[in-house]
């Protein structure tokens, strides 16, 4: 089996370091998977799902990953999103309490600025439940 | 000899600034593991962030992004995290030697982290883009991409040409070394694989849409990671700090108890012996 060596860090901690066969993201610019033997890559993470496939023919990994940074070099593939959550670890109900409060935020916000806070925040709620729903 | 009235005197107000340093070092022992704990999730992180930056900036694709290239330093922008209090060491002194030395031949500008930072860069009449952050206790990673974004703003505005964080490193519980990181330009020279400059790199969808989303991001990580460190630092100085402040106080408390045994026994002495020739007398 070909596997790759694959580091996920995030401020909160490592979540992955360890061998795997595939990593799919969101990039900033579409859906990306990378496999074993990918040219050195790099590229930014948007917010979405963030599938591992560790083992052969078992189910993937899901987990909400936001932001941060996809590096592919030849050693190593390293993944340092701002923020990574495995599904089983989400809390739906938090999750749907923060899209609550993130959907009063945008209703209530004056300023572009804050809009495009409330908005990035909702996001990732909806994200985070869509993600622990599935699991 | 001094009276025993004011030797008493002088051992409850020891006794009382001990009581303040005990408890100032129970609060700082209780915060500091909590605070060790984040420092160590946030350090692979920070590592590997550093690392991969690092590298990136070696690439040849990085050339193309304003965060890389290095231009005439007409403005520094530090970031100074201190502390919020004083009574922890040399903590907040030895920092700011540091980042006197850094921006002594420097026309800055300065984000002080820290009460302590904001009231001495204040004092010192530095050029201050904010003083919001006056609480490194409360700084979360939220505020940290607030900084990151602000400051990747003004970099690529040209208001400054350099971003430099002084900290503290936390070495041990024992060691705390103060320290420079320089953020921005991203600098090729501290790569560790030099041999194979200009390597090539597929960034996508571009170079700059690349750059312009994961260095605002990269700038938020490494500034957590050096607020993680500074806090724990602090705690951990003021936990020493406090540790040894607590054991003069016992020591200077057992010598004034020693003086003011030693005058109830003489004046007991004396009082004995104004009885006898009293009784001798009649």
């Amino acid at each position: 089996m070909s596997t790759f060596h694959l580091k996920i860090v995030s401020p909160d901690g490592v979540f992955f370091d360890g061998e795997a066969k595939q990593l799919s993201i969101r990039s900033i610019d579409g859906e990306i998977a990378v496999l074993k033997g990918h040219i050195p890559f790099l590229t930014a993470v948007a917010v979405g799902e963030c599938r591992l496939y560790v083992n052969d023919g078992e189910v993937p990994k899901t987990a909400a990953c936001c932001g941060g940074m996809l590096n592919v070099s030849d050693e190593e593939v390293l993944l340092a999103p701002t923020t990574f959550e495995w599904a089983d670890d989400i809390d739906i109900e938090r999750a749907e309490a923060a899209m609550s409060r993130a959907e009063a935020l945008l209703q209530s916000a004056s300023t572009d600025a804050d809009r495009k806070i409330a908005k990035r925040k909702l996001e990732r709620a909806n994200l985070r439940i869509k993600v622990a729903k599935k699991a | 000899m001094a009276s025993m009235k004011e030797i008493n005197l002088r051992i409850k107000s020891i006794t009382g600034t001990r009581q303040i340093t005990k408890a100032m070092e129970l609060v700082a022992i209780s915060k500091l593991s909590k605070a060790r704990e984040r420092t160590e999730r946030c350090r692979p992180f920070y590592n590997e962030l550093y690392q991969a930056l690092c590298d990136i900036s070696t690439t040849s694709t990085a050339k193309d992004s304003p965060y890389c290239q290095a231009r005439e330093a007409k403005k520094s922008c530090i970031i100074v995290i201190a502390g919020d209090r004083g009574l922890a060491g040399g903590y907040n002194n030895n920092l700011f030697k540091l980042f006197e030395e850094l921006s002594a031949d420097k026309n800055v500008c300065v984000l002080p982290i820290g009460k302590r930072s904001v009231d001495y860069c204040t004092r010192k009449g530095y050029e201050i883009i904010s003083s919001e952050y006056s609480s490194v206790e409360d700084i979360d990673v939220g505020d940290c991409f607030e900084i990151a974004g602000s400051l990747c703003e003004m970099f690529s505005e040209c208001t400054f040409d350099e971003l430099y964080v002084v900290y503290t490193n936390f070495a041990s519980m024992l060691t705390q070394d103060p320290g420079t990181l320089k953020i921005l330009p991203l600098d090729a020279s501290i790569s560790a694989n030099t041999s194979d400059n200009h390597r090539f790199m597929l960034v996508e969808p571009g170079a700059e849409a690349v750059f312009n989303s994961i260095v605002p991001d990269s700038v938020a990580g490494l500034i957590w990671g050096t607020v993680c460190e500074s806090f724990t630092s602090e705690l951990a100085a003021r936990r020493t700090a406090m540790e040894s402040a607590t054991s003069n106080a016992d020591d200077i408390i057992a010598d004034l108890q020693l003086k003011y045994n030693k005058a109830r026994k003489s004046s007991i002495t004396q009082q004995i012996t104004e009885i006898v020739s009293g009784a001798g007398a009649e």
